[in-house]
């Protein structure tokens, strides 16, 4: 099947592919862009976290000195990303008061002023001045400890222990752990689960550009006429398997390049990522990710080649290549609605049917400890795909390309099979 | 000897016969020219000897031995509808197409090299095709059949849209390749082309081989009693004459055949004594167009008929 025609040939389309602006740019860009939107974010939050002044006034003295010892064990003003000012006056002291910071609060340099008034201790209300009232982030670390003194403070005239209180004191902690044959049970983060997302993203991508970029040149040898020159030399199924293992291989380097930061983060401890962010992933998931990936490159390459074949405009190509598409978008649906409940029926089905499987599997198996024998099913039903549909596909194509003029129906090219050529 | 043969060679598209049983054979160091109106058959026979088509029956031997995807490699096959891939380098597209035949290395791009100078395309080496001018693009594609040093080169309509300048110089280049002991099959409807540089020929309508021999054998046969003539005048007395078996128009010249050996001599004098100004008297000769439209139209002319 190798042979030096058709090495020729993929080295030819590899030339092509890998030195075209379009792979350059797609293959460079889109992890530049996903790490640029992670940078920027990262970048605006660390604006915030830079320095802010709270000023918290109560007006009971109590609640002042025990906030002054709860809010110094915190990790915020530890590092002192929040610098907390605090002060106990009353009610009409402290309308004076938040006049005369008018200016100070409007030039920020107090990003804010907290007023505890007393009445917070039966309904726990309590009032946030600033420029900016509704940072959300700020009033999420700081309403902790509010909340700790003043449960402590009304709880204190009740008589109970503190143990019982830090109780009370506590919210719900949920630790998710992923329970899998073999090994010890792990806590689980989000990394896994940013990773499925991440993986069928790109697989989705991936599968529909190199699959367009060969029906594009299916289409332009076809219409240039250099197929005839071709043929003269090499079998169709030879232009096929060329064209094919070409784009695969063009596939598999753009998803390597793209996965590689992936790999790195999860192979190496050169990145500290926060705990539950953490990737749980082995050599020999990558490994069958990447075999996955060529054989799903196998079947929807060759699918588009195939409609590329048919058509000669590449327009007429465009709408005529939607049933591929179809059996691309759909598995990719199944896989994201897989993120809410991983075990879905549906999914399960899909990640071992024809032409689903390649999208489905990966994305499952990066959520649930799917079973080795699911998993060889899977790769079985990719491989017997392949076979199923290559000499179908390799049929159409044969006919396809050398059949020029007038626009073929669904119905003539089901006849083309019945052709001996 | 014996090179390339063609043998019952059979393609049908849905209910049309494309090629009917064709057979014919070209021997080593000769050129053979495929003769025929447009849609006679020409593409499709050429396209079935070269594997694009599957023949439906029949089959192609080369050296006694029948074709199979060696004997593509020994070919240079160029195409009707030309076609090169836009985007590539002049050199590169040259090398690429030598790849697949199998040959590729220094010498292949030395030789490259050479055919470019010879074709006035040097400084173009590292051009797109798609910067270069129709003809000069069709100078690249002709270099790309020979570069793989073929045994073989089937030229379909080689000398379409060329000028006259490069259709000289590829036509020395044919030749020189004959000398070399190569089999050039080239495919036409100009006669006057395929009058000029064949030593044998086919003719095919509607699929059918009409005619196939040496052309010198083919001319000696048809061309006896025949006298062609070009002149000035009016000729229609002759139409009722009593010595001349038929005469066929071919607009700039005559062909009239004779009954007898002796009545050539009579007819001239018949000519000269009614005044008619007598530009070329050939006798018994024939020229290629003369039975190419002799042979072609007799079966229009039967089809006609049948209908």
């Amino acid at each position: 099947m190798l042979n030096y025609r058709v090495i020729a040939l993929i080295r030819r389309e590899l030339r092509e592919k890998l030195l075209s602006k379009a792979f350059i740019l797609m293959t460079v860009l889109l992890p530049v862009l996903m790490f640029g939107i992670f940078g920027v974010q990262t970048f605006i939050m660390s604006f915030e976290s830079e320095k802010s002044i709270i000023e918290i006034v109560a007006t009971s003295e109590i609640i002042a000195e025990n906030l002054e010892s709860v809010i110094g064990e915190s990790s915020f003003v530890k590092d002192s990303t929040i610098i907390p000012i605090i002060s106990s006056m009353s009610k009409m002291e402290f309308d004076n008061y938040i006049k005369s910071k008018e200016r100070d609060l409007l030039s920020e340099k107090i990003t804010g002023i907290i007023f505890i008034p007393e009445s917070a201790l039966i309904d726990k209300r309590v009032k946030y001045y600033s420029k900016t009232p509704k940072n959300l982030r700020l009033l999420e670390r700081i309403d902790n400890p509010i909340n700790q003194v003043l449960i402590e403070r009304y709880f204190q005239s009740k008589n109970i222990p503190t143990e019982e209180l830090k109780y009370a004191r506590l919210s719900v902690d949920i630790s998710s752990f992923k329970v899998s044959e073999g090994e010890e049970i792990k806590e689980e983060g989000y990394g896994n689960l940013i990773l499925a997302y991440l993986f069928s993203f790109l697989l989705y991508l991936s599968l529909i550009m190199m699959g367009s970029m060969v029906m594009q040149t299916v289409i332009q040898e076809k219409s240039n006429r250099i197929v005839e020159v071709l043929l003269s030399s090499v079998t169709s199924k030879e232009l096929m398997i060329g064209k094919i293992l070409g784009a695969a291989i063009t596939g598999l380097l753009q998803m390597a390049i793209w996965l590689s930061p992936v790999i790195l983060v999860a192979s190496t401890s050169w990145f500290m990522l926060p705990e539950n962010l953490a990737i749980d992933i082995t050599f020999l998931q990558v490994a069958y990710l990447l075999v996955n990936f060529f054989l799903g490159l196998l079947i929807f390459v060759g699918l588009f080649a195939t409609v590329g074949s048919i058509f000669e405009d590449p327009q007429d190509a465009q709408s005529g290549m939607w049933p591929v598409m179809l059996l691309i978008m759909i598995p990719f649906f199944i896989s994201i609605s897989m993120i809410e409940n991983p075990s879905n029926p549906v999914a399960a089905i899909a990640s071992m049917s024809p032409f689903a499987a390649v999208i489905v599997m990966p994305a499952k198996m990066a959520m649930i400890d799917v079973p080795l024998w699911q998993v060889l099913v899977s790769t079985l039903v990719n491989i017997l795909t392949v076979m199923a549909i290559f000499p179908i596909a390799g049929k159409i194509y044969r006919v396809g390309i050398m059949m020029t003029g007038k626009k073929p129906s669904w119905i003539e090219v089901i006849k083309w099979l019945k052709y001996k050529y | 000897m014996v090179g390339l043969e063609v043998k019952n060679l059979s393609k049908s598209f849905g209910n049309l016969k494309a090629v009917d049983n064709a057979s014919f054979s070209v021997p080593e160091g000769s050129i053979f020219g495929l003769l025929g109106r447009n849609g006679a058959g020409k593409t499709t026979t050429i396209r079935m000897m070269m594997n694009i088509y599957m023949p439906d029956s029949g089959e192609i031997t080369f050296g006694g031995i029948k074709a199979g995807p060696d004997f593509n490699s020994k070919v240079g096959y160029l195409p009707e509808e030309r076609g090169l891939y836009k985007k590539m380098k002049v050199l590169e597209t040259l090398l690429f197409f030598a790849e697949i035949k199998g040959k590729k290395g220094r010498n292949v791009t030395r030789l490259a090299k050479e055919y470019l100078k010879k074709f006035d395309l040097a400084d173009r080496m590292n051009s797109k095709i798609e910067t270069l001018s129709k003809g000069n693009q069709q100078k690249v594609q002709f270099i790309s059949t020979l570069l793989h040093d073929p045994e073989v080169l089937i030229l379909d309509e080689l000398f379409s849209g060329l000028d006259p300048i490069n259709t000289n110089l590829m036509k020395n280049v044919i030749l020189e390749l004959k000398e070399r002991g190569k089999i050039i099959l080239f495919s036409t409807h100009v006669m006057s082309f395929a009058e000029k540089m064949c030593d044998h020929i086919a003719i095919i309508d509607s699929g059918k081989i009409k005619l196939n021999g040496s052309l010198t054998d083919i001319k000696a046969e048809r061309s006896q009693r025949n006298i062609s003539l070009n002149y000035k005048g009016d000729i229609s007395f002759l139409r009722n004459n009593s010595m001349i078996e038929n005469i066929s128009d071919y607009g700039n010249s005559v062909g009239i055949k004779v009954k007898e050996e002796k009545h050539i001599q009579e007819l001239l004098k018949l000519l000269v004594d009614n005044n008619v100004e007598v530009n070329k008297f050939d006798a018994n000769d024939i020229s290629l167009e003369d039975i190419f439209i002799d042979t072609v139209g007799q079966e229009v002319a039967q089809e006609v008929k049948d209908a």
